[in-house]
């Protein structure tokens, strides 16, 4: 049996403006900004701000490129992973709102930090950022969303292949309905959330900077209760896996199922970690431990893997389903 | 959990679902603790009205097979876990017998319905 080619990565072009272009732009329109408010600005500018105040300097010139190339090489790996290995609209914009995100984060930061500082004669003297790291954090996570809503999604990719025949099946009489519910939970992922975020957490009240610390560890906190626990679900609309909360969320109508088949998954080895991820070669993960877990090959050479139980019978009654979507 | 309904058959859907997660719990597929789908995923999955879920898992709660916790939903209970292997050891003491006997199955279930309706009464 030949395997067919792997088709090339589609919307190339959105994925470079959203990835890269525009992250640019933004990264050079602050280099000029900032650079233009030089007469204004304390010679050395304030880099590094404590709970009391200002505690590190540095030239104006090291402060904004230092900034920039770094947002111009974040941007360049989240566009390289767009481009590259974008097949699903989910790694397209994870790498768009990647690139964004983070020039959205050190634009602000940047320019953020220097208005601060304009019109003051010392470095010392400049004010409190709390409300700058706020409004950067907002940034961030603005111009992200903004970066994933843009990037072109997925367009229907039906097939009419039949799966193949050494795929494992189900029994299943022709009148018969079939559905395969099962619920996964992570107790590690919730562990390493409270084992990073109460530290956090109690420094930020030791310190007496809440204002800055608990909405960031807020929104870690909803990133990680999202990831906590999913439902997945095979049944004649597809393979479904959903968090608790709604969202991440992962279909895969039965006319895009290639094969589904069981895999042991390495977390670590093959997605960098735990949670809904991006794996090796631009493949979707939901993967809450190590072993057992449904790997589903989908039209357009995306693949998705699902860590679960009982993966065997899931894979089985997916193929079967599949099988059957072909024939009518 | 996989569960499927026969919709052409002439036993009820909830009466389908009730079954084989009563046959999964006597097999020890399904242990003590598990948690059912939730009544609206398996419905939708199965494409089937909620009600007939929720008519299998009253059934089965009532049996003591599950309980059923708001919030938590459907949850295997810790003594549904009986040692059914006596059960199932002199179950295959009757398919033997039958066997020798050259009885048709039907004749058999039938036979062992009547023995259970005797039990009751």
């Amino acid at each position: 049996m030949t395997t067919p080619p792997t088709p090339t990565v589609p919307h190339r072009t959105a994925s470079t403006l959203l990835a890269l272009v525009l992250p640019v732009v933004l990264t050079v329109a602050t280099v000029v900004v900032a650079l233009s408010w030089r007469d204004d600005l304390p010679d050395p500018v304030a880099t590094h701000w404590g709970a009391d105040g200002p505690n590190g300097s540095g030239s104006l010139d090291g402060f904004v490129w230092s900034s920039a190339v770094a947002a111009v090489l974040l941007a360049v790996a989240g566009w390289a992973l767009a481009f590259f290995a974008g097949r699903a609209a989910t790694t397209r914009r994870l790498g768009a709102g990647f690139s964004l995100g983070f020039a959205g984060f050190l634009s602000t930061l940047v320019l953020g930090t220097l208005a601060l500082q304009r019109g003051v004669d010392d470095w010392t003297a400049a004010p409190s950022v709390d409300g700058v790291v706020l409004l950067t954090l907002l940034a961030g996570l603005v111009l992200a969303g903004l970066g994933a809503a843009l990037s072109p999604g997925d367009a229907p990719e039906p097939t009419s292949a039949p799966v193949p025949v050494d795929a494992a099946r189900l029994p299943l009489a022709p009148d018969e309905r079939a559905g395969w519910v099962q619920h996964i939970s992570s107790r590690g992922v919730l562990v390493v959330a409270a084992v990073v975020l109460v530290p956090i957490l109690l420094v930020a009240v030791l310190v007496r900077t809440p204002a800055v610390v608990v909405p960031a560890v807020l929104v870690v906190a909803l990133l990680v209760a999202s990831m906590a626990s999913f439902t997945v679900t095979v049944d004649a609309r597809g393979l479904t896996a959903r968090s608790g909360l709604g969202w991440p969320r992962q279909h895969v109508p039965l006319d895009e199922v290639v094969r589904a088949q069981v895999v042991h998954v390495r977390p670590f080895q093959e997605f960098g970690g735990w949670g809904y991820r991006i794996g090796r070669g631009g493949r979707v993960g939901i993967v809450v431990r190590t072993g057992e877990g449904l790997l589903v090959e989908r039209t357009g050479g995306r693949s998705l893997v699902v860590t679960v139980d009982d993966a065997a019978t899931a894979a089985a009654l997916l193929n079967t389903l599949a099988d059957r979507s072909r024939v009518a | 959990m996989l569960l499927r309904i026969d919709p052409t058959s002439a036993e009820p859907l909830f009466a389908q679902l009730a079954a084989q997660v009563r046959t999964s719990v006597a097999r020890g597929d399904v242990t003590p603790g598990t948690r059912l789908p939730a009544a609206r995923d398996l419905a939708a999955a199965l494409d089937i009205n909620l009600h007939t879920v929720l008519r299998a898992y009253q059934e089965l709660r009532d049996e003591g097979l599950i309980e059923l916790r708001r919030g938590r939903g459907a949850v295997v209970s810790e003594h549904a876990a009986l040692d059914y292997a006596p059960l199932r050891a002199a179950l295959a003491e009757v398919v033997r017998t039958s066997r020798t006997l050259g009885l048709a199955p039907e004749t058999t279930t039938a036979l062992l319905k009547d023995a259970l309706s005797e039990e009751t009464r």
